[in-house]
């Protein structure tokens, strides 16, 4: 497993758009991917579960990678939410 | 007889189509193959998502993109990992697919709720409508199917969801009856975009009216009719054909100069929401765009348009106006209209607070790449700039300068564009009713803008019904405020025309012609009824008229005034 920690710097945090993006892009992989708050753990490649998490912008997250392809998933997934997830 | 809000005219007679919601309710049992179950739920969903994508496929074409595009969300929804995957975690432990449904969907639908963000609040809604769609695949139930109806159908329903409008076969539909919702609803929207009368908002329309009656929808008056008497049939067969006769009578308006009935000449225009409406509104024979709404532009993006975007979409309307004058309206965001990746901040009072040439001027880099687009665009036809929500001098002032800095850059580029643009004011508060004089010297034109304009003035909002009452261009206030723009610009020698709703009014109609409008900009249906009413006023009999109206004290009194002297 490999995992990283970055900030989430959508002004309004993680809603519908950014949240199905970067939830799709997570489905390319075949490793299981988690994002990690302060308080709970949710599936990455769910955008309902992100959505739901409702993680306001600045929140500090980790997201853990696990599985045959967890490198190139970690840096995809770091680099889309450092980008703003299209924002 | 049943009333309730005209939301879409004409008149309709039909039997009566109650369009219920399916009974959803099961027993709960024990799984024993909960491999078996899992393949149901996955089969039931497969089967939700394949009929949904049809829907979206038939919505664009029937209603639109934006509305498409809501169902393809419903799609991503459905299919989430997260949910399926929690639902097969329910199966397994022996619950039964109906049962996971909903108990998953309703955790999520909760978590939602509880977020106090609108954006949520939607997704929950989104969620319940899923859960219908799926739920009633698993009962083997048919969720309200308005695709196969017999001819004259009169829609009866609680409400109008996007899920049912994406599927209404509009060559059988009579009419709509509603239990909820106002003129602005989306079942309203729709309702006039396909042109089925509907009357909204009457309370136990689906108690009242019964399957396979006879229904007559007066959609001009908001009048329902329940199991009419052969009188009163023949009665609404007389008007509904006379509603035909007159909208065919009005053909020989088309292609005919907009005068009065002495022979002044008038400018009959259109207002747009995107460039391919400027096609619609020159098909209904209109001679200038008097409203190019910009922001819809914005709204359907999912970033800020680009200056090439902007400009390829100014271009084409103008164009398509083939030299004559279109004038387009700058960002007008905020307020009603939210653009997300703005990210504007939620306000207390959005209708007073940060919007239009407000945060324009507030964001003077974004701002200029429109106000370039729209010069680069002038160099195809007669483009002129409007500005929204002005209500000071200064306001005009800084718009005027940005624009200066942006020829100095389009020269430096080599841009080609009119160097004489036109600068103008959509007056539509107020504040700038009350210096109509002082603005008149220096904007290039005025368009009245009578929807905000009687919004603030009268300091009503007509969304809300308790007030909507006060939202009414009949009140001295409002009148005084029109006149006052008018005969400021007039004297000023500058252009004034409206684009609000107002301006389809054919009992103001005499007003403005005593008052010297020039430029009547209308919805494109809305075109050759307004010429027809324009054609039927002098100037002296409009002056004689306009003497006594402004005598008047209240709302009431003037429109009474004015529908005694209708023509």
């Amino acid at each position: 497993m490999v995992s990283e920690k970055v900030t989430l710097v959508n002004p309004q945090g993680l809603h519908m758009r950014p949240a199905g993006m970067f939830a799709s892009a997570m489905g390319k992989f075949s490793c299981d991917v988690t994002v990690v708050t302060p308080d709970k753990e949710v599936n990455g490649k769910s955008p309902m579960a992100l959505m739901a998490a409702g993680i306001p912008c600045g929140t500090e997250v980790e997201v853990r990678c696990d599985g045959a392809d967890e490198a190139e998933a970690l840096a995809a997934a770091v680099e889309l939410i450092k980008s703003g997830l299209g924002e | 007889m049943f009333e309730g809000v005209n939301a879409s005219e004409g008149i309709g007679i039909g039997k009566a189509v109650l369009a219920v919601e399916p009974d959803l309710s099961f027993e709960p049992y024990k799984v024993e193959d909960s491999a078996a179950e899992k393949a149901r739920y996955q089969q039931a969903l497969d089967v939700f998502c394949e009929k949904t994508a049809q829907q979206a496929e038939r919505m664009k074409v029937t209603v639109g993109e934006n509305e498409a595009e809501i169902m393809s969300g419903h799609i991503m929804l459905a299919q989430d990992p997260g949910m399926t995957d929690a639902i097969n975690a329910a199966i397994d432990g022996g619950t039964c697919a109906e049962q996971a449904l909903v108990e998953t969907s309703t955790m999520f639908e909760n978590m939602f709720l509880s977020m106090d963000d609108e954006m949520f609040q939607q997704r929950a809604s989104d969620i319940a409508d899923i859960r219908t769609g799926i739920l009633a695949e698993l009962l083997g139930k048919q969720v309200v199917d308005l695709s196969v109806l017999p001819a004259g159908s009169i829609i009866v329903v609680h409400d109008l969801t996007p899920s049912m409008t994406a599927t209404i076969d509009k060559e059988n539909v009579a009419g709509i009856v509603t239990e909820v919702g106002g003129r602005t609803s989306h079942s309203a929207i729709i309702a006039r975009a396909l042109e089925i009368p509907a009357v909204l908002s009457v309370p136990n329309a689906c108690g009242a009216l019964h399957n396979g009656i006879t229904v007559i929808v007066d959609g001009t008056n908001g009048h329902v009719i329940s199991d009419p008497d052969d009188d009163m049939l023949a009665d609404y067969e007389q008007r509904a054909s006379a509603f035909a006769e007159e909208k065919h009578a009005l053909e020989a308006y088309r292609g005919k100069p907009t005068v009065t009935a002495d022979g002044d000449k008038k400018t009959l225009a259109c207002n747009i929401g995107n460039p391919d409406d400027a096609k619609t509104a020159v098909d209904h024979d209109c001679e200038a765009i008097g409203l190019f709404r910009s922001e819809f532009l914005f709204m359907d993006a999912k970033e800020l348009p680009s200056e090439d975007e902007q400009f390829e979409a100014y271009r084409k309307v103008a164009v398509t106006l083939k030299g004559a004058p279109v004038i387009i309206r700058t960002l007008d965001v905020g307020g009603d209209k939210e653009i997300p990746y703005m990210n504007l901040q939620k306000e207390e009072n959005p209708f007073m607070g940060y919007r239009a040439v407000r945060y324009c001027l507030d964001n003077p880099d974004e701002y200029k790449v429109q106000l370039r687009a729209l010069l680069r665009a002038s160099a195809f036809g007669d483009i002129k700039i409007m500005v929204p929500l002005v209500t000071c001098v200064e306001e005009l002032r800084q718009v005027k300068e940005l624009v200066e800095q942006c020829k100095a850059e389009l020269h430096e580029e080599g841009y080609k564009f009119n160097e004489d643009i036109e600068v103008g004011i959509m007056m539509e508060t107020a504040a700038a009713a009350n210096i109509a004089d002082i603005l008149a010297k220096e904007a290039a034109f005025f368009s009245i803008g009578t929807n905000d304009l009687t919004g603030y003035t009268m300091a009503s909002d007509r969304g809300n019904d308790k007030v909507a009452y006060l939202y009414s261009w009949y009140y001295p206030a409002v009148l005084r405020a029109i006149k006052n723009i008018i005969v400021s610009g007039v004297k000023e020698g500058i252009m004034v025309g409206m684009c609000g709703e107002a301006a389809a009014d054919p009992l103001l109609t005499p007003l403005l012609i005593s008052w010297g409008m020039e430029e009547f900009s209308v919805s494109a249906p809305s075109v050759l009824k307004t010429r027809k009413a324009i054609s039927q006023w002098t100037k002296a009999d409009a002056d004689a008229l306009e003497a006594k109206v402004m005598q008047l004290s209240t709302a009431e009194e003037v429109k009474a005034a004015l529908e005694e002297a209708a023509r």
